[in-house]
């Protein structure tokens, strides 16, 4: 209980950061080339980049399953600066006992990870979670136009094929979410990378669906630069794709289970597919 | 709009069930191929419920003082879990360990709960359901089957049909009419157990395409009933039917159907010198859905646990899970097929050709896709 509302406080925190200073007009601005720098410097002096290393070097300590709602929130709000990588960044930095560049760090094979496969591995994790803000935010833009749109005399969230289109929006991003919770769930600052994985394969594997579903009960409206949605889809499409699609991940996993001593696919869910 | 769920996993005292369910299991089950456990759900075996009973597993959540278990909905997952994974034939004691008894627990007199709840967890009395007619299907507040108050109890006319386990069941809970005309849809329903020894009852099985039959017709020709078969509020039938197919909805049962193929499929698999790379993808695909779906059924199980009822989320799982059930054989048919000179063992081709005939109704049975996609936009709000 008492961590849920810590958890809370600070995604509360973070949320009235982005919301003040990380509009869609904004987000746009930075698209078309303004400079990000005082948005980042925001971050920067909430501290909210050093959540994950130690606080004796000025962090807050934090585990994985602690961040996950600050990076769905970077998701959300379509955040146009590296926060959840810089976040994971440094904690690799401090691990490996070496000093991390200031500022935001973009995810490349400087960062010090034991391996590719594991530098791989976390920023798919990372690009899971802010996939998952991006689905929830499409999904919620979505529902809000069905009640508002009005065709034939009706809301078109009226009409049972529109019903039908949200529904599995709705399962998906669902479903989504609590994949890359599970990859999340870890109480140091790397996931486990098998767990990385299954968030990656998921969170990918709803995209195209979710984000499709969306433009189609949009109708044209929902192409237009002018309205919020593609700043969403945009990023769920490049989010699939990062770090390996969804094929990428299942081949690892099918791998994995295929070499695995278990006997059916339950024991291999319960031994090493669950958090 | 939608929640989530929190991430939970299964308390290590209910966990602890598990070796034992699966020693008990791999005894009771030993030399039965992957075809025969694939049935689990439709088989109907009255000596595998009792000997499940004697154990103590049938009503594991029942209060103590009926002879339940006391258990928690925790240990109900780990135990249906097991069950499933196996391929045990459940069906005999399934809807009266899942549903009728706790409705019975939920909405009985105390003269019903001490009547029918021991009697459920002794493997004695098995139950059906009987919510389908002919002319009611998704629309189910249109059942026409009608109970008449008489000065002594009720007198039952009418017809059901699909309802599974009829045929060895030793009663039934049947949604009926008791007021009003079919137009008043859900107004003047209620629901009522029959027992299924009385005179005026005529069930006749029914074959589905693979040749099985675990589904039937019942008439009801001016069956006698007790005043005492009524359960629940009289005109409430609507409103606990939907209770109860909320708890229906939110086991971990709408993940395993094609389980047996699955694993039969892997098995063959790793007998194979090479494997093809599509395979390789599609077995992570199942296992990264099959893993979610199972953590998301685990999440509601935590719900029931705090004595919530998350019905749209439930309804949710329940539309994924069956959506992977089905995929299973479509995908599985296509990487045998893709490689036609390979050799495949008999018992995996029996095992897929059974999953693909009954996998259409893996999203039929307790509510069909398009329903449970309504049931999803109501909750969204959206009607
Ligand atoms: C294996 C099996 C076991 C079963 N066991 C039982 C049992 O034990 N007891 C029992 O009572 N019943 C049982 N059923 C019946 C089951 O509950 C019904 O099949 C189900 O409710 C659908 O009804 P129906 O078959 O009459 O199809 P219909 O309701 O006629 O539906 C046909 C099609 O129309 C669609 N449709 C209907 N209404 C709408 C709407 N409003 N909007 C959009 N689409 C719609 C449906 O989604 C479906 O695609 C069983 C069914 C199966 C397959």
């Amino acid at each position: 209980m008492e961590q849920m509302m810590t958890d809370d406080l600070l995604a509360n925190a973070f949320e009235r950061l982005l919301q003040t200073h990380c509009t869609p007009a904004h987000v746009r601005e930075i698209e078309n080339g303004a400079s990000p720098d005082s948005l980042w410097e925001e971050i920067e002096q909430s501290g909210f980049a050093d959540a994950l290393i130690s606080e004796d070097k000025g962090g807050a300590d934090l585990a994985l399953r602690d961040v996950f709602p600050l990076v769905l929130l970077c998701g959300r709000y379509a955040l146009p600066v590296p926060m959840a990588e810089t976040m994971v960044a440094r904690a690799a930095y401090a691990a490996a006992g070496q000093e991390a560049p200031k500022g935001p760090i973009l995810w490349s094979d400087d960062i010090p990870f034991e391996t590719p496969e594991v530098r791989r591995s976390t920023g798919a994790l990372v690009a899971a979670g802010l996939l998952v803000g991006a689905l929830e935010r499409a999904f919620e833009i979505t529902v809000e136009f069905a009640n508002d749109r009005t065709q034939f005399g009706r809301p078109i969230g009226k009409f049972q094929a529109v019903q039908q289109l949200l529904s599995i929006m709705a399962e998906q991003t669902f479903a989504a979410k609590m994949a890359a919770e599970i990859g999340f769930a870890s109480d140091g600052w790397m996931p486990d990378p098998l767990l990385a994985a299954l968030a990656k394969s998921r969170t990918s594997d709803a995209a195209a669906l979710v984000s499709a579903h969306a433009h189609a009960v949009h109708g044209a409206i929902g192409a237009t630069e002018e309205y919020d949605l593609q700043l969403f889809t945009r990023r769920i499409q490049q989010g699939r794709t990062a770090f390996g699609s969804e094929t990428y991940w299942n081949r690892l996993i099918g791998e994995t289970v295929i070499a695995s001593d278990e006997e059916g696919v339950l024991d291999n869910i319960r031994q090493s597919l669950s958090a | 709009m939608l929640g989530s769920l929190p991430l939970v996993s299964i308390p290590p005292e209910d966990e602890a069930l598990r070796p034992a369910v699966r020693a008990f299991l791999k005894d009771a089950l030993k030399g039965r191929p992957r075809d025969v456990l694939a049935r689990s759900w439709v088989g109907l075996d009255a000596d595998f419920s009792r000997k499940l009973a004697a154990k103590g597993w049938v009503g594991i959540t029942f209060p103590e003082e009926y002879g339940g278990g006391g258990r928690s909905p925790y240990a109900r997952f780990v135990l249906v879990e097991e069950l499933l994974n196996a391929g045990a034939p459940v069906y005999a004691h399934w809807i009266a360990d899942r549903q009728s008894g706790p409705l019975i627990l939920k909405y009985g007199t105390d003269a019903q709960k001490d009547f029918y709840l021991p009697k459920i967890c002794k493997g004695e009395a098995f139950f059906c359901i009987g919510m389908s007619e002919p002319t009611a299907g998704s629309d189910l507040a249109s059942v026409r089957t009608r109970a008449v108050k008489t000065d002594n109890g009720w007198l039952l006319n009418g017809q059901k049909i699909w309802t599974s386990g009829a045929n060895i069941s030793q009663y039934m809970v049947a949604l009926v009419r008791t007021s009003g005309e079919p137009e008043d849809r859900n107004k003047g329903l209620s629901q009522i157990i029959i027992d299924m020894s009385l005179p005026g009852i005529d069930v006749r099985p029914i074959k589905d395409m693979s040749g099985d039959s675990h589904f039937n017709e019942v008439f009801f020709d001016d069956v006698v009933l007790a005043e005492d078969a009524l359960v629940g509020t009289e005109g409430q039938g609507w409103q606990q039917v939907t209770s109860e197919l909320a708890f229906e909805r939110s086991g971990p049962e709408r993940i395993y159907s094609s389980i047996q193929l699955l694993d039969g499929w892997l098995d063959y698999l790793k007998s194979r010198p090479v494997i093809s790379e599509a395979s390789t993808v599609l077995i992570g695909k199942f296992a990264t859905h099959l893993a979610v779906l199972r953590a998301m059924s685990l999440a509601i199980t935590d719900q029931l646990t705090k004595g919530l009822s998350p019905a749209t989320e439930a309804a949710l799982v329940k539309d994924m899970g069956t959506e992977v059930e089905q995929a299973i054989p479509t995908l599985i048919a296509d990487a045998l097929a893709s490689e036609p000179d390979a050799p495949v063992p008999d018992e995996l081709l029996r095992t897929l050709e059974y999953v693909t005939l009954m996998s259409p109704t893996f999203s039929l049975r307790g509510g069909t896709r398009e329903i449970l996609r309504g049931i999803i936009a109501r909750g969204l709000g959206l009607r």
